[in-house]
């Protein structure tokens, strides 16, 4: 049993504290899942369960206590708090020490000075618990995203903790990652032997295993507390306010007006169906509601790209035309050649064989300048692309860079600012501001040419819902501008909400098309290892035709004259 | 069967016939000794195709050696030795291209001898016999074996950074501009690895590492007759090498520096 008493956690350099007077029980057995707003504390709530915080981690306040199996985390070594409570982090590279999987996993009893039979007895029945026997010899670096997860958490297993954390453990991985591990997760469940404790934001999947929901506030502090169905439907508006993820399910039920409010898959389903005899006609009418509009000319069309790092091809004839004006999606799981065709179409890599036109233009015949004026690449981690000691700096540098005239250099450097709403920070660090400060920033040092067709290499990876919200409407923003807004991702709720989806697999185009015709097609999903969105899956097991993806589509569908 | 001998003891079995390498003073007893070091190899189980790419680079290497050395030996050492060349003012001497020859034969066969240990020997495997046996500091050994984990992530990263000032049309060509791109990439290199080493060490903490003043191993380094044995085998080749070089006469001085 795990109890926090009054514990207040302030990081050094901080006035707020990280968590306020939090006091909370963790029973044995238990399924926990904590939510909360971003910076709210989770992840300095998970620290302080094995000691990490404060034997490791300094802070300058910590004041009340945690308590684990009667226990005073402060006055127990972290060798007697390792084999109780282990944490898989959210980043398999940062977790993953050793060169081989075998080493990996007996890292932790090698340093409880375990015997090495028992170390090999362990590591083997860890291995199993993850359903990686006979991985032992493996090497680090031949690992998936999913598949290193799964050994950080058979590293844990290895201790025999009876309490396990998960700090955000799919943030990193493609959709075939995701799966595993959340079957690795079901799979501790099942066995009963574990306390486990979740932070998770794809709660949809995760729903049906989850005992009770902890919430926390903005300011660390204990929000509501008890069983999902409870806290769902208690508090429902106060934790939309908040920013905190709820299940899919959850919010189409708010939008349809159902009560209660549906948690899991299968309580939706039922609940749809009462409505759908009322609401929804019978499928197969000959009736298609009108859903997207129209594909219009082509703001990118590619023709047989081919692409070879040296042997490795990592394009092969990929064809495609991306719609002006539209969200595109690449989609695909890792290694697909999705970063390589966006580098490609970006001019970051030599165009060898095949044709590219872009907005009507042979880019071929483009030169650098033109051809950056015309698609601009906003990469995944905004810190990669900051040079400068100040955001004007910055933004400066770029519109050197551009070419613009000094006079017109400082007022369009003055635009962006205003644009991005980073004026007030205009002489901050770059380094110094939040996420989606940082973000917004990147962006704006890419648009001093206003490119009419803007790439980015998975934006929402790795981020809490209030910053992938955040992305989606500035994404929404720039396309309402008239721009073509191309996504490289992993997240196939941002997908959902595309006008058109290119599904790459080994390199080759898989199925391009609208993404609720790419979505019901099992056979696609199937062979890219790709996952149905959950408002996607609730439509395929109602049956719906076209298959809504997103909570507005469904509520659309629920709208339109044909079904009511 | 080279990869399961002990990493410290091919060491301790090279490193006399690299000092002997280094001495020589003629070509024959380096040659010879690259052609040992390239039979252990074999030998050793390693392909022939791993040790032709580690070899290729290093000869082009020692090619370069031959190719400065006759320019810039000192006069001094080979005046007295018949011109074979001239090239404007520049004369080239048969015994600066001799020099020229000693200094690539030992480049070679330090490079050969080398990879018995570097080919054949896994970090971690290294850094596992130093912390067994050579009594380096747990703590400090499997710091710098998750450092090391760290250098392919982070060349990774440095070529996505580098992609990303590109993509802002901060890239400048020529020397100038490569230093100034490398010094903008290091402040987002840094801060990302400053953060991946904070993340390494928690996971380590949480795993209880550093817990106790010793640990346990999975797998242990051990030493065992075969790697007496190899050490034992590859010096006794090298004396019968010197030897039967002595004998012919083809030995040359033993001196690190060139002599006339």
């Amino acid at each position: 049993m795990i109890a926090l008493e009054h514990l207040t956690v302030r990081y050094v350099g901080r006035r707020q504290p990280a968590l306020a007077d939090l006091s909370l029980t963790l029973h044995p057995g238990e399924t926990t899942l904590l939510l909360g707003p971003s910076g709210c504390g989770k992840s300095t709530l998970a620290l302080t369960l094995n000691g990490l915080i404060p034997h490791s981690q300094d802070v300058a306040t910590f004041s009340g206590r945690v308590m684990v199996n009667g226990c005073d985390t402060r006055a127990t070594p972290p060798s007697s708090l390792a084999p109780q409570v282990g944490i898989v982090f959210q980043d398999p590279e940062a977790q993953c020490v050793m060169w081989n999987v075998a080493d990996e996993v007996a890292f932790g009893p090698e340093n409880l000075c375990l015997p090495p039979e028992e170390i090999r007895r362990r590591v083997g029945e860890a291995l199993a618990a993850v359903g990686m026997a006979g991985w032992e010899g493996a090497s680090a670096w031949q690992l998936s995203g999913g598949q290193k997860q799964r050994v950080a958490l058979a590293s844990l297993l290895a201790l025999r903790p009876r309490v396990i954390v998960f700090d955000e453990p799919t943030a990193h991985l493609d959709p075939q990652g995701v799966r595993e591990v959340f079957a690795a997760i079901a799979a501790l469940k099942q066995g009963g032997d574990h306390t486990l404790i979740l932070i998770e934001h794809r709660l949809d999947e995760l729903m049906p295993m989850i005992d009770r929901v902890v919430v926390l506030g903005a300011r660390g502090e204990l929000i509501a507390d008890g069983a999902p169905h409870a806290v769902f439907n208690a508090h429902f508006d106060d934790l939309r306010a908040l920013g905190v993820w709820l299940p899919q399910v959850t919010l189409l039920g708010a939008r349809l007006g159902l009560r209660p409010l549906p948690v899991t898959l299968e309580q939706a389903e039922l609940a749809l169906r009462a409505y759908v005899g009322s609401a929804f006609h019978p499928i197969g009418n000959g009736h298609q509601p009108e859903f997207r509009a129209a594909n219009g000319p082509a703001a990118i069309e590619a023709h047989a790209l081919t692409y070879r790092y040296g042997a490795r091809e990592a394009l092969r004839e990929v064809s495609f035309a991306a719609p002006e004006g539209s969200l595109w999606a690449v989609i695909g799981s890792n290694g697909a050649g999705k970063s390589t065709l966006a580098r490609l179409l970006a001019g970051l890599l030599p165009l060898r064989e095949g044709a590219l036109v872009i907005r009507g233009r042979d880019a071929r015949r483009l030169s650098a300048r033109d051809w950056s004026r015309a698609v601009g690449l906003v990469f995944q981690n905004p810190e990669h692309q900051f040079v400068a000691a100040t955001v004007r700096d910055e933004l400066r540098l770029s519109a050197r860079a551009a070419g613009l005239d000094a006079g017109r250099r400082e007022q369009r450097v003055d635009e962006l600012l205003e644009r991005f709403a980073l004026a007030r920070y205009a002489n901050a660090n770059p380094f110094t501001l939040s996420h989606g400060e940082k973000r917004r920033l990147s962006v704006a040092t890419l648009l001093i040419t206003d490119q009419p067709i803007l790439l980015f290499d998975e934006p929402t990876f790795g981020q809490d819902q209030q910053n992938a919200q955040a992305i989606q409407a500035l994404l929404a923003s720039l396309r309402a501008e008239g721009r073509t807004i191309g996504v490289i991702t992993h997240d196939m709720a941002l997908a959902a909400h595309a006008q058109h989806v290119l599904v790459m697999h080994q390199g080759r185009v898989l199925a391009q098309g609208a993404p609720e015709s790419i979505f019901a097609d099992a056979d696609v999903l199937r062979r890219a290892q790709l996952l149905l969105p959950p408002i996607g899956e609730l439509g395929m097991r109602l049956g719906l035709r076209p298959l809504p993806l997103t909570v507005e589509a469904f509520a659309k569908l629920a709208q339109t004259p044909a079904y009511a | 069967m080279l990869e399961r001998r002990n990493p410290l003891s091919k060491i301790v079995a090279v490193t006399p016939l690299m000092a002997i390498a280094a001495l020589a003073g003629d070509v024959y007893l380096p040659l010879a000794l690259t052609g040992l070091a390239l039979f252990t190899l074999l030998v050793g189980g390693v392909a022939p195709k791993r040790i032709l790419g580690a070899l290729i680079p290093l000869a082009l290497v020692a090619l370069g050696f031959l190719m400065l050395y006759p320019l810039i030996v000192r006069r001094e050492l080979v005046m007295h030795t018949p011109a074979i060349a001239r090239i404007g003012d520049l004369v080239i001497y048969a015994g600066a291209l001799r020099f020229g020859l000693v200094a690539m034969a030992r480049v070679l066969a330090l490079v050969s001898l080398s990879l018995i240990f570097s080919l054949t020997t896994p970090v971690d495997d290294f850094v596992r016999a130093l912390v067994q046996q050579a009594r380096v500091p747990h703590r400090v050994g499997y710091a710098a074996l998750a450092a090391l984990r760290f250098a392919p992530l982070l060349r990774d990263e440095l070529a996505q950074i580098r992609a990303a000032h590109r993509v802002r049309g901060l890239a400048r060509s020529g020397v100038v501009g490569e230093l100034a791109q490398a010094r903008r990439a290091l402040v987002p290199l840094l801060a990302s690895a400053i953060r991946r080493a904070e993340r390494a060490a928690l996971a380590m903490d949480g795993r209880a590492f550093g817990a106790y003043p010793q640990r346990t191993y999975l797998r242990r380094v051990t030493l065992d007759w075969a790697d007496v044995g190899l050490a034992l085998l590859l010096w006794a080749a090298a004396a019968a090498i010197i030897l039967a070089l002595q004998a012919l006469g083809w030995l040359g001085p033993l001196s690190f520096v060139q002599r006339v």
